[in-house]
């Protein structure tokens, strides 16, 4: 019996991906971002469903909740929230993401245009309180994510490893869709480290319909940190195991 | 130097009753044929959870399977989770007196914490706490093996007074050995006067400078046992064969299979930001090496595959670095047919051991030859 591979209904899918303009974007930095991230164990048998061939599902499953907010860009101010689910592109940690809710309709353009974010247009926001951080984001009003940080304690940015993301998109080159590997580089300035909880869930909202179940938390962090978007150096053929499919673009 | 065998007990699926007997039945045969060539060690794992990777949870009952069907060979835990959620330090003491009873005074016993979150989180156990409860736990045992009534106010784990029976085979008690998988963990070892027990590769450089600093920080310890116990062991693949390129290529491809089963667990520190796991661990610093660009041959550097005078290479490297005993990993995912895997043992006894003095004599004495 082969590996357990993910498997996403890549025809379902392939209705709604964001079309990136081609691998050869610069990179970007973002100064200052709040990031709050909520870890969360899942139910593993329905996840699978929302990993694309390329990729492995984690053992144990699980999901990262994310929200950022970028006080100041090329763009103007944004915040984005987004659900990845957790894997292993070949023997690399990466995340899935499911969909990006962004708040600035400019970032979202860039975005998708340059690294192939799945972005869909919210209302997304972060709140600091001293007894936690809350990660929100909403649809027509509807709060369809709603994470927190409890019992907030300090650490090391050092001690926080962000897992990169894949993001998947079509090629507006030859039209097909593509796994895009996002390798953000982080310098912090501040981290803590507290319970999580996923206050609000709309499953659907994030394409994952009924396939994501959260079981168990894990951690939540909150940080401080200059952002660098990359020049993008891997994709993906989403129908075939990362060993096979992998292309390598840049250095 | 010392050779011994280093168990995960990989298992690929479909996971029928047949295919873990089989897994687990042909560990023990290799296990008697390296107790007959001289092998001095084989160490068993315990992990949980980890799909393919290692389905070795109850390495007592492994261990006391391979002490029943072999004379000479030491067995140990490499290592017992020192945590209260996994084992309770009382059955600690127990089970490993028994084994070592069972055995005639044949265990060692590895001490450890776990690595990954899959385990951690599976026994919902906080990663910050697990350095902290090693610690009191391995200062707890040596007296629980030789105070006749042993109780403990602790900060992890208490118990009133009892007698905590029985008492080891081996006196004072077996020797005592730390995982040494994080950055640093071979002081931990050393300034306890514990077996430094390497469970990652880093390179020879990496290695020389561990061992050095262990042998340094060791002549001023503050001992947890009633003796030393000054060694330094790690873990390497072998696969020998006559032909070296087909011994390379082979060995290339237990290293490849175990290594990206490896990559599919979840490192404590990946889902769970603590300085308590300052690295990956175990399992990337392996995928690292291993999978390292190494000579012209494919052969990643140190690494004990290929023919019987390449691996006498590498091993005398790791020799003159400071190394006192190397493990070897034989299997992942059953990638190696048996058959291979023993006449692989066969010749490393016959051709390379002999270049080993401790070894090489018990080799010949076993009729290695």
């Amino acid at each position: 019996m082969p590996p357990r591979f993910g498997c996403l209904d890549l025809n379902n899918w392939a209705k709604s991906l964001p079309t990136i303009e081609g691998y050869g974007t610069e990179p970007l930095t973002l100064k200052g971002a709040q990031i709050v991230e909520a870890h969360m164990e899942i139910e593993d048998d329905p996840a699978d469903a929302l990993l694309p061939k390329t990729m492995h599902p984690a053992v144990p499953a699980y999901a990262i909740f994310n929200v950022t907010s970028y006080p100041e860009s090329p763009f103007g101010p944004f915040a984005i929230a987004e659900i990845r689910i957790a894997g292993r592109a070949g023997v690399r940690p990466r995340g899935h993401v499911l969909r990006s809710y962004i708040n600035n309709e400019a970032a979202a353009k860039e975005l998708a245009a340059r690294w192939g974010y799945p972005v869909a247009p919210g209302e997304v926001s972060i709140a600091l309180r001293h007894d936690r951080v809350i990660g929100r984001a909403s649809v027509g009003g509807k709060i369809v994510l709603e994470i927190e940080e409890v019992d907030r304690d300090s650490i090391s940015g050092g001690d926080i490893q962000y897992i990169a993301s894949m993001h998947l998109c079509r090629n507006k080159g030859d039209g097909k869709p593509v796994l895009v590997q996002v390798d953000p580089e982080y310098v912090f300035a501040r981290a803590e480290r507290g319970r999580p909880r996923v206050v609000t869930l709309d499953a659907a909202a994030f394409r994952a319909d009924n396939h994501l179940r959260v079981t168990w938390p894990i951690a939540a962090t909150y940080a401080v940190a200059d952002v660098t978007l990359p020049r993008l150096r891997y994709v993906c053929n989403p129908e075939l195991p990362a060993l096979q499919g992998t292309t390598k673009i840049a250095a | 130097m010392k050779f011994g065998l280093f168990y995960e007990i990989s298992v690929p699926r479909p996971w029928t009753n047949e295919t873990e007997k089989t897994v687990y039945d042909r560990c023990i045969e290799q296990v008697k044929l390296a107790d007959e060539l001289g092998f001095s060690n084989v160490w068993a794992v315990e992990h949980h959870f980890l799909e393919e990777y290692s389905h070795c949870p109850a390495p007592e009952l492994f261990l006391t399977a391979c002490a029943m069907v072999t004379k000479n060979i030491r067995v140990g835990h490499g290592i017992i989770v020192c945590v209260p959620e996994f084992n309770h330090p009382i059955k600690i003491a127990e089970r490993t007196a028994v084994l070592d009873i069972l055995s005639g005074g044949r265990l060692e016993v590895g001490t450890g914490r776990s690595a990954t979150w899959t385990e951690l989180g599976g026994f919902r156990v906080n990663p910050d706490e697990t350095k902290k409860t090693w610690d009191e736990i391995v200062h707890c045992l040596p007296k629980m093996w030789t105070q006749e009534r042993y109780s403990y106010q602790g900060r992890s784990w208490s118990m009133p007074a009892r007698t905590i029976l029985p008492k080891p085979y081996q006196k004072p008690h077996p020797p005592m050995w730390v995982a040494v998988t994080s950055p640093g963990t071979e002081i931990d070892a050393a300034e306890r006067g514990m077996g430094s027990l390497g469970l990652t590769f880093g390179g020879f450089k990496e290695q020389e400078e561990k061992v050095k600093n262990y042998r340094r920080i060791i002549r001023n310890c503050e001992p947890v046992g009633e003796v030393v116990n000054e060694k330094v062991a790690t873990v390497n693949f072998l696969f020998c064969h006559e032909d070296d390129a087909e011994g390379v290529k082979i060995g290339r491809r237990l290293t490849g299979s175990f290594n990206y089963l490896a990559a599919q667990l979840v490192a404590a520190r990946e889902a769970f930001p603590s300085k308590s796991y300052p690295s990956l661990g175990l399992l990337p610093s392996l995928r690292q090496e291993a999978a390292g660009p190494g000579d012209e041959s494919g052969a990643p550097e140190g690494v004990a595959i290929g023919n019987p005078a390449r691996i006498t290479r590498a091993l005398k490297h790791w020799e003159s670095v400071g190394v006192d005993q190397v493990n070897f990993l034989l299997n992942a995912l059953e990638t190696v047919p048996q058959e291979q895997v023993l006449k692989s043992l066969r010749l490393f006894a016959r051709e390379v051991m002999p270049q080993f003095k401790t070894s090489g004599d018990q080799a010949a004495a076993a009729g290695g030859r």
